[in-house]
């Protein structure tokens, strides 16, 4: 008897795992056909191999004193150095790391917190739906990037500082699209039957809710990824980076602070904003066509 | 639901936004570590009679129900404290006049541009999707919605102020020059006011264009369209009376929405160009640890940002009445 039901568990899950297979499979085929996506995944590769072998392709401590200030560049200093003497390209190498450590993080916490929140409000309902909204209302309406400064600067200048402002202030949209989504899901007649047979809430929601919202999620951490890796090279260019670990943003500042602009040193201000397009870029044409994939209304043409 | 009660619907939400946002931001300076008392009014930068004259009228050294309570009913009397960074003028002096003037200014003519150019080519772009100037149309999008406004900026200032000397390189006017009559000042300043506008406007055109694309998308499918084409209307006709017509309300929503991020890239534009606005205002105030400007400012931006959307919620409830039913 027990023998029999644990086979039949089995079974079931290896049928789950075939479905879970297959939808990955067919998601993959319709992404592969998107050419925008392609070309998003590739730059954002390309950034991520770039961050991991940082140490093996820069000649030098992004942080040394290793030259001459306001070097042109040279062979031994690509882009030159800065205003105390850092080589400037060794910096943007390791830029890439700050910018996509706090792009992913920021984002992932964003949608963890707006996840949880919409799941919750979606749900139950009631009193807590209604301050939960109220509360979700507010952050919306409040100006994001003067909220982020005032936090930073209350806060202290530190990466795990920036991320939490960021992911703090960047929760609002996953909230309200989850728990619309939870609203709709929970009247489905599967939801339905798992109730009627006893299911517990924190089971419906684990297992039918949540998977069911993942892939718009998923979406949605994407373009915060995007929001975030502007946002920090944002928050670093007035200020309130990390001081001790190099960013795009950061880069950008000190080429302001050495006015790189009135004298037209250009190699000190276009690659570090070029960094932070490219791989926004790389994220937002990775976002696009996710889109195109999850909204089918979008997909085929109909006029 | 008429009108009028949606209106009076909409602007109960809006103040209870707004009382929420007084009550985050009162929040907001006094969780800091360490004593309250010496981080809003401990400044070596304030006198000491103004000081004492400060903790009396905010009453710092009571309890924080009352101290709320003072603080709420300063407000109210448009008593917001006094600038550390500009030898105690009082903060509310600094925030309405000039600095908002200017920013207002900046906000609403590059939201002007971005918005009629974002509807005009997303329209030509959804009638023409597909093609290859469809694509081209999105990738550019795509690229200034992934630009730092900030850095684009610069590269505007190192082309046309430093390379080709256009545009003058910062300011609102320029320094030291005394304006003959209104129409030289006027034209100084618009001159000033163009390298800020543009990078503004460029950077929220995507936006505009993207979401304008898919509603006009959406709207194509609506029976009345085709209604519109079997009566034999022109390709014209179709797209920009019933097309476009249909696709504005959603985009009027959007731009009460937007406010907020208007804020957001002004302040990053005012500060590259030295605009002086009230986002160069907040970065000035971070810089120097101006804490009561720095309160104030982000006070008014939040009740500017829900003027705004309410403003855009009611127009667009005045041009739908579908919205209305809708709230039920």
């Amino acid at each position: 008897m027990t023998q029999d039901s644990q086979a039949t568990k089995d079974s079931l899950l290896r049928e789950r795992l075939d479905v879970q297979k297959r939808r990955y499979k067919d998601f993959w085929k319709l992404y592969k056909g998107s050419r925008i996506g392609m070309l998003g995944l590739l730059i954002i590769s390309v950034f991520i191999i770039t961050a991991i072998v940082a140490p093996l392709i820069t000649p030098y401590d992004p942080r040394a004193l290793v030259g001459t200030p306001f070097l042109t560049p040279t062979r031994g200093h690509l882009l030159g150095t800065d205003q105390v003497g850092r080589d400037i390209y060794s910096q943007l190498i390791w830029g890439s790391r700050v910018s996509l450590m706090v792009g992913l993080l920021a984002s992932a916490f964003g949608v963890a917190i707006g996840t949880a929140i919409g799941l919750v409000s979606g749900y139950f309902r009631g009193p807590p739906d209604s301050i939960l909204m109220r509360i979700t209302d507010l952050f919306i309406t409040l100006p994001g990037l003067p909220l982020m400064l005032i936090l930073a600067a209350l806060l202290g200048r530190s990466m795990w500082n920036i991320i939490f402002v960021i992911a703090v202030t960047g929760w609002t949209g996953t909230a309200k699209m989850v728990r619309s989504q939870t609203l709709s899901i929970k009247e489905r007649p599967y939801v339905e039957a798992a109730r009627s047979v006893g299911a517990k809430d924190r089971h419906i929601i684990m297992r039918h809710i949540l998977p069911n919202v993942f892939p718009l999620v998923f979406a949605n951490a994407i373009v915060g990824i995007v929001d975030s890796i502007l946002a920090e090279s944002g928050l670093s260019f007035l200020g309130l980076g990390d001081p001790t670990k190099p960013s795009w943003g950061q880069l950008l500042r000190y080429a302001n602070e050495a006015g790189a602009l009135a004298t037209g040193r250009w190699w000190f201000i276009i690659p570090p904003g070029l960094c932070i397009m490219l791989v926004a870029i790389g994220f937002a044409f990775s976002s696009y066509s996710l889109d195109e994939i999850l909204n089918p209304r979008l997909r085929k043409r109909r006029w | 639901m008429g009108l009028k009660e949606y209106v009076g619907r909409r602007t109960l939400q809006g103040i209870t936004t707004i009382l929420l946002a007084i009550i985050l931001n009162f929040i907001l300076f006094r969780i800091m570590p360490g004593d309250p008392t010496r981080v809003l009014i401990g400044d070596p930068r304030v006198e000491t009679g103004t000081r004492l004259a400060l903790i009396e009228k905010f009453g710092l050294e009571r309890p924080l129900l009352e101290q709320f309570i003072l603080y709420i009913r300063n407000l109210f009397r448009g008593e917001l404290g006094v600038s550390f960074a500009q030898m105690g003028r009082p903060v509310i002096e600094i925030i309405l006049g000039r600095k908002m003037v200017n920013t207002l200014v900046l906000m609403a003519s590059s939201m002007a541009i971005a918005f009629l150019l974002g509807i005009v080519i997303g329209v030509v772009s959804a009638w023409k999707r597909g093609t290859k100037a469809d694509m081209s149309f999105i990738i550019f999008s795509l690229a200034t919605y992934s630009m730092p406004v900030f850095w684009f900026g610069m590269i505007l200032l190192l082309v046309f102020s430093v390379y080709f000397n256009v545009f003058p390189i910062a300011g609102t006017i320029t320094p030291g020059v005394a304006h003959p009559n209104f129409l030289a000042y006027a034209s100084d300043y618009l001159r000033h006011l163009m390298a800020p506008m543009i990078t503004l406007a460029v950077s929220f055109f995507g936006g505009y264009f993207l979401f304008m694309r898919d509603t006009i998308l959406d709207v194509f499918t609506e029976d009345y369209m085709l209604t519109a084409r079997a009566k034999g209307l022109s390709d014209r006709k179709v797209l920009f009376k019933h097309a476009m017509r249909n696709a504005l309300l959603p985009m009027v929503s959007l731009m009460g929405v937007h406010v907020t991020f208007l804020i957001s890239g002004a302040t990053m534009t005012e500060t590259v160009f030295s605009w002086d606005g009230l986002g160069r205002l907040i970065y000035d105030s971070v810089r120097t640890a101006d804490y009561p400007v720095l309160q104030g400012v982000f006070l008014i931006m939040s009740i500017l940002v829900v003027v705004a959307s309410i403003l855009a919620d009611i127009t667009n409830a005045f041009l739908d009445p579908r919205i209305r039913e809708a709230v039920e």
